[in-house]
């Protein structure tokens, strides 16, 4: 089946999206406004239609399209604003309401990174540097801003690439399979990857089992190796010592003692990707140190003046008293 | 025993994904028609980082689908990579202006004359 109806959302949007760009007056701004959040809600609309939610999911589901309406409204606003400070403070917007659906997508750390990265630090360097290269306000006028940030380039052709490509993407979501017969097998995978996980982390396994049973003294290795035996019921066993018993016992753990969302990417990293953990430290290093030299001010500096810089004594002129004699 | 397993390890609905991958599709493109479109150098990059958080969006939500952790991984390094870009593209544009005094990326369209 082809989503013609998707296509004519996608239109419309594009419409809408291309109508904001161009530079004119506030009556027709707001008839683009709404061409392209109708666009917008269209495209939304024919999304949720194609999977047809259960009762259950509507809540949540309501609070991401809420969160996803507020980002893709901002972040045209930051595309088609004319002050460039204005544009910095949509895209905090932007940053603030996805981080609202990283949230319900189980990803709470990535959420508050991203608001500390972006809003925190990228975006006070975006406005830090808008300040310095900020023409005075006399230059610009009173009322509007600088050409080059009013009249924008090649709108129509952009817009239109921009939307093919979401048509193309957008129409997938029509085409795919249904995963659901696969979903519980992907669950019982990632619950066992999770006791593996534990498993190599020791000590916070010992903290999880202490919870279950406040006598146990210490860990006991598997007869396979590992600390940790997942059990088809998501639960598992582990060997452990406990206090005033020779040997050692086995003791059931509840799924409720595998690690959070927060827990698993800290042991993902360090052990799955540490490497490339090293790496982004070298990345961040690098890229100080070339925005240093960078934007350094460039100065030409005599002979003399270098030397005189480094502590050493001039070429030519003003000999020293052992060479006068 | 679903109701005791952390949010990460439940199964997704499908609906939820839906809606989100087309988000990050959409914050994608905006940030792509924004890069073409805008002729300010300072807007351009911050365009590049709408692009960025359409992809991080994407990685989560393929991450929860798969119940996975991997792409909540990658989108750190993507912020590693976004920070390290805006770091060398600011320096790069304030080089840049004190040169010509103006922001717009048409006066560096031929590279010949310095």
């Amino acid at each position: 089946m082809v989503p013609i109806f998707f296509y004519v959302a996608c239109a419309v949007a594009a419409a809408g999206v291309a109508l904001l760009l161009l530079p004119h007056g506030r009556g027709k701004r707001v008839g683009a406004s709404v061409l392209g959040l109708a666009g917008l809600a269209w495209i939304l609309v024919e999304i949720v239609g194609s999977v047809a939610p259960n009762a259950g999911e509507l809540q949540p589901l309501g609070i991401v399209l809420l969160c996803g309406i507020v980002s893709i409204a901002s972040a045209v606003r930051v595309i088609t604003h004319h002050r460039p400070v204005f544009c910095a403070l949509y895209f905090v917007l932007v940053v603030v309401s996805s981080a609202a659906i990283f949230v319900l997508l189980a990803a709470e750390f990535i959420a508050f990174a991203l608001i500390i990265v972006y809003a925190g630090a990228i975006l006070i360097t975006y406005l830090f540097v808008l300040m310095l290269a900020q023409q005075s306000p006399a230059e610009i006028g009173s009322e509007d801003a600088v050409d080059y940030d009013r009249i924008p380039r090649e709108p129509a052709s952009a817009v239109m690439a921009g939307f093919v490509l979401i048509a193309v993407i957008g129409g997938s979501v029509f085409t795919v399979h249904d995963s659901s017969g696969t979903a519980a097998l992907e669950q019982a995978r990632s619950v066992r990857q999770g006791w593996r996980d534990l498993s190599l982390m020791p000590s916070l396994l010992l903290e999880q089992a202490r919870r279950t049973d406040s006598t146990v003294t210490a860990m006991v290795r598997r007869p396979d190796g590992l600390f940790v035996t997942p059990q088809a019921d998501h639960s598992a066993i582990v060997s452990v010592e406990r206090t005033g018993k020779a040997s050692p016992s086995d003791l059931t753990l509840p799924p409720s003692l595998l690690p959070d969302n927060t827990t698993r990417v800290g042991i993902a990293l360090v052990t799955r990707f540490p490497v490339s953990l090293e790496l982004a430290g070298v990345i961040l290093l690098m890229a100080m140190l070339g925005a240093v030299v960078l934007a350094r001010k460039q100065t030409d500096l005599a002979e003399d003046e270098r030397r005189s810089i480094a502590g050493l004594s001039k070429l030519m002129d003003d000999p020293t008293p052992g060479a006068s004699r | 025993m679903n109701d005791a397993l952390a949010s990460g390890f439940t199964i997704a609905s499908n609906a939820q994904l839906s809606v989100a991958l087309m988000i990050s599709a959409l914050l994608f493109t905006i940030g792509l028609v924004g890069f073409l479109c805008r002729r300010n150098m300072i807007i351009m990059f911050l365009c590049t980082e709408l692009m960025f958080q359409g992809a991080a969006l994407a990685m989560v939500a393929f991450a929860r689908m798969h119940m996975d952790v991997s792409g909540q991984v990658f989108v750190i390094f993507i912020l590693t990579v976004a920070a390290a870009e805006a770091a060398l593209a600011l320096a790069l544009v304030v080089l840049l202006y004190r040169r010509r005094e103006t922001l717009s990326a048409e006066v560096w369209s031929q590279l010949g004359e310095s």
